[in-house]
């Protein structure tokens, strides 16, 4: 499976503040010789047709149900309009959505899974966000609706970078990935863009945005080095210097077997230990290899701690910091000791950010029903606060890959191709308002099989 | 199709194709011709008993959306989404006025009962006509785009439902407009025949009841999609609803019908598209997303006792005047006619 819509028409909603580029980026589109027949939505009043193409403007009407619930909360105006359209013989082979510079991406993105005609005729393809690279700042700390606007996008143009640095442009686009880890990003001027890259990408199709970047979904973690080595009965020294900060949590786990696998197993377990309190830890004092998170507090020049190591075998140090920040190394008798194997992680960002990304990957298979447990608790007390998510999932008992992907409290998931040779595993991401990345991962863990 | 076996089929008398999906069909008031507006835009008038093409005009660029006869058959009214209210002279063949709806699309036009007063719906705003089209009156005051109106079936008062409740309007007197108020969004009206009550289908799958004699309302829940297809029976004592595959019918005789258990008529296997109840009699036609078309007795049996097959879902049904003919009208474009 990739893009099977079932003759759905795809839907593509552009969001984005006023003056960022979204008018540009319409033109661009509607003038653009693709081949197709678009049919455009914009808040604006007129209705023209621009050659096979038609413009249709609208009034945003946000219908809210009775039962106050958010996730109920959908466009009429579009219900009304693109019912109409899609009853024509002439079909269009695409809808594009221009919506309000303030408004909240929820209800357009929730009309598609709300109400059954729409879900039956249309298929929402991706949100597509326009960034004005250079006014964006003033609106990213006390806006909301610009908070959600990326939070939502699956798509994020950077447009006007020719207003800006490079080095400015490289700051936007950290903070922008901090809120919304599974977006792509493109630099543009003039909202200059290839269509492919914003038509037809299925940012609502799990699968496939897995398939186009498989890295798109790469979790943060709170640290950002492993290395394996293997021990012997005896006495150890972790040898650090100073460097960029007077502490750094590390952790020293044991592991069954020095492979890429095994390491990533414990991974989740070493994410659940950094979320704990931390242990103080000075200069001489013993590190043993636990499940406490340890604090290693640097004094002037070299410190050293020291290991206690009872059972050989393979253990794995996270750590906060890459080692060469503080010239770390670890030390037998004999001398420096090279890791077996390490692992560098995507660093944490700053999540002074009310608005961030929770990925989660791990290997095994899903207990269904626990899953489905958690979930429906997850959504029913967090959905509010959860934008968007999606997943590839492994369930026990099931060939077939399950992926999923939601909108506040609605979820749409099925089977997906069968995993064949593919290693079993679970990679989904979170992207919303005050998420507990601690919380989120224990929970997942909690459904494993 | 194990549940209409032993089912006779309807008996056919015609069969015609328009150029687009079906928008509108609806019977001439006198019977004599049946009008029909693909969504494209073209309106065909046909000829009752042979199906014959009296005349075929443009419509509305961008689409038509709504048809209405005048009382004596003359005139026929659309809407579109042109912006305009069009007027055709059935006798002559030829576009008689052009008014301005008020928006950009017009989505309704209906003709008062006594054929007075013609009222349009653009937006935000109902228009309201005279015999002329000299414009009377116009009350844009509703609380967003009004998604259905009606008549009431003798007062000179038209009821429009939006989002947030169903307002009453006076053609004559646009101040004097009342607001039964409602968080919701109401996608079709019906009243009843004797105007006991205003019923609503609506966007989150429930019915709602207005009771006008004292303005209260009841919500019925349980329909699994929206409610876009209602029908009153001619006594008024029952309301037929679609949103499901089902087709169900609440009595409201005696107290109404709060707390009771509907009628539930089974036969489609998929989403119940159209409801039509006969003018005076006690027949009920229901038509589905696949085309298939029953014909029920309700009171009597809760088996169908004729059916019929579409090309493709049936978008609307409407009986003759007489309610011997069965219009049916698809969304591939045909229009059919059966002998009840």
């Amino acid at each position: 499976m990739t893009t099977h819509n079932s003759g759905r028409v795809p839907v593509t909603v552009l969001t984005g503040f006023l003056g960022a580029g979204k008018t540009t980026l319409l033109n661009r589109i509607l003038t653009e010789n693709h081949g197709k027949r678009i049919a455009v939505i914009e808040n604006e009043f007129g209705e023209v047709g621009v050659d096979q193409d038609l413009v249709i403007g609208a009034e945003e009407e946000i219908f809210e149900m009775n039962n106050g619930c958010i996730c109920c909360t959908v466009r009429g105006d579009l219900i009304r309009i693109l019912g109409n359209l899609m009853k024509r013989k002439d079909k269009f082979d695409y809808i594009l959505i221009e919506t309000t510079g303030l408004a909240d991406p929820g209800p357009v993105a929730q009309t598609f899974f709300v109400d059954d005609e729409m879900r039956s005729k249309l298929a929402l393809d991706a949100i597509v966000t326009v960034v004005d690279a250079k006014h964006i700042w003033q609106h990213l700390d006390d806006s909301n609706e610009a908070k959600e606007q990326i939070a939502f996008a699956d798509v994020i143009l950077l447009n006007k970078i020719d207003l800006v640095t490079p080095e400015e442009l490289d700051k936007l686009e950290a903070r922008i990935r901090g809120m919304n880890a599974a977006t792509k990003i493109y630099r543009t001027r003039d909202a200059r863009i290839e269509m492919d890259k914003i038509l037809n990408v299925g940012g609502f199709n799990v699968a496939r945005a897995l398939e186009v970047d498989p890295k798109f979904m790469e979790p943060e973690y709170p640290f950002e080095w492993a290395g394996v080595y293997l021990l012997q009965r005896g006495e150890y020294e972790w040898i650090m210097h100073p460097g960029p900060d007077p502490t750094m949590n590390v952790a020293l786990l044991p592991l069954p077997e020095a492979s890429a696998t095994e390491l990533e197993a414990l991974q989740m377990e070493a994410v659940l230990l950094f979320s704990e309190k931390e242990h103080a830890t000075a200069a001489n004092d013993v590190l043993r290899p636990e499940k406490k998170l340890r604090e290693l507090r640097l004094a002037e020049g070299e410190t050293r701690f020291n290991i206690h190591i009872d059972e050989p075998g393979n253990y794995a140090l996270f750590t906060q910091h890459h080692p060469d920040e503080f010239s770390a190394k670890l030390q037998s008798v004999h001398g420096p000791l090279a890791p077996l194997l390490t692992r560098e992680y995507k660093p944490d960002h700053e999540h002074d950010e009310e608005v961030s990304s929770v990925g989660i990957t791990t290997p095994g298979d899903l207990d269904e029903k626990k899953l489905n447990e958690w979930l429906r608790e997850l959504l029913t007390t967090k959905g509010t606060d959860i934008f968007r998510m999606k997943g590839v999932l492994s369930i026990k008992n099931q060939e077939e890959r399950f992926v999923f992907q939601g909108v506040h409290m609605l979820f749409d998931g099925r089977p997906d191709r069968p995993w064949g040779n593919e290693e079993r595993r679970n990679s989904l991401i979170f992207i919303g308002r005050k998420l507990d990345r601690a919380k989120l991962n224990e929970g997942f863990r909690s459904c494993l099989a | 199709m194990p549940r209409i076996k032993n089912v006779k089929p309807l008996t056919a008398s015609w069969h015609r194709e328009i150029e687009d999906h079906v928008i509108d069909l609806i019977w001439s008031r006198d019977g004599r011709s049946l009008a029909a507006a693909a969504v494209s835009g073209p309106i065909t008038i046909f000829e009752r008993e042979t199906g014959r093409i009296v005349h075929h005009f443009a419509g509305h660029r961008f689409g038509t959306s709504s048809l209405s006869w005048n009382a004596d058959g003359t005139v026929l009214t659309s809407a579109g989404q042109d912006g305009k209210v069009r007027w055709w002279d059935t006798l002559r063949g030829e576009e008689l006025l052009a008014c301005e709806g008020g928006a950009a699309w017009v989505e309704h036009v209906a003709w008062s009962p006594a054929g007075e007063v013609l009222a349009s719906a653009a937006g935000k705003e109902v228009r309201f006509w005279d015999r002329t089209g000299q414009l009377l009156s116009s009350f844009g005051d509703h609380p967003s785009t009004i998604a259905d109106i009606a008549w009431h079936p003798q007062d000179k008062v038209l009821a429009a439902c939006a989002y947030n409740g169903v307002t009453l309007c006076l053609p004559h007197q646009p101040g004097r407009a009342e607001r039964l108020e409602w968080k919701g969004s109401s996608l079709v009206l019906a009243w009843s025949p004797d105007g006991r009550f205003l019923a609503t289908g609506d966007q989150d799958s429930t019915v709602h009841f207005w009771i006008i004699a004292t303005r209260q309302d009841l919500q019925m829940w349980g329909y699994p999609t929206k409610v876009r297809e209602l029908a009153w029976d001619c006594s008024g004592r029952y309301l037929a609803t679609g949103g499901s595959p089902e087709v169900i019918i609440w009595d409201c005789s005696g107290k109404g019908p709060a707390g009771t258990r509907p009628i539930s008529l089974r036969g489609h296997e998929n989403f119940i598209s159209a409801l039509a109840y006969q003018h005076h009699g006690a027949h009920l036609a229901s038509a589905d997303q696949d085309g298939l078309v029953l014909l029920w007795r309700p009171e009597k049996n809760q088996q169908p006792i004729a059916y019929a097959r579409a090309d493709s879902g049936v978008s609307l049904l409407a009986w003759s005047p007489d309610d011997r003919l069965l219009a049916t009208g698809t969304e591939s474009g045909h229009v059919e006619v059966y002998v009840r």
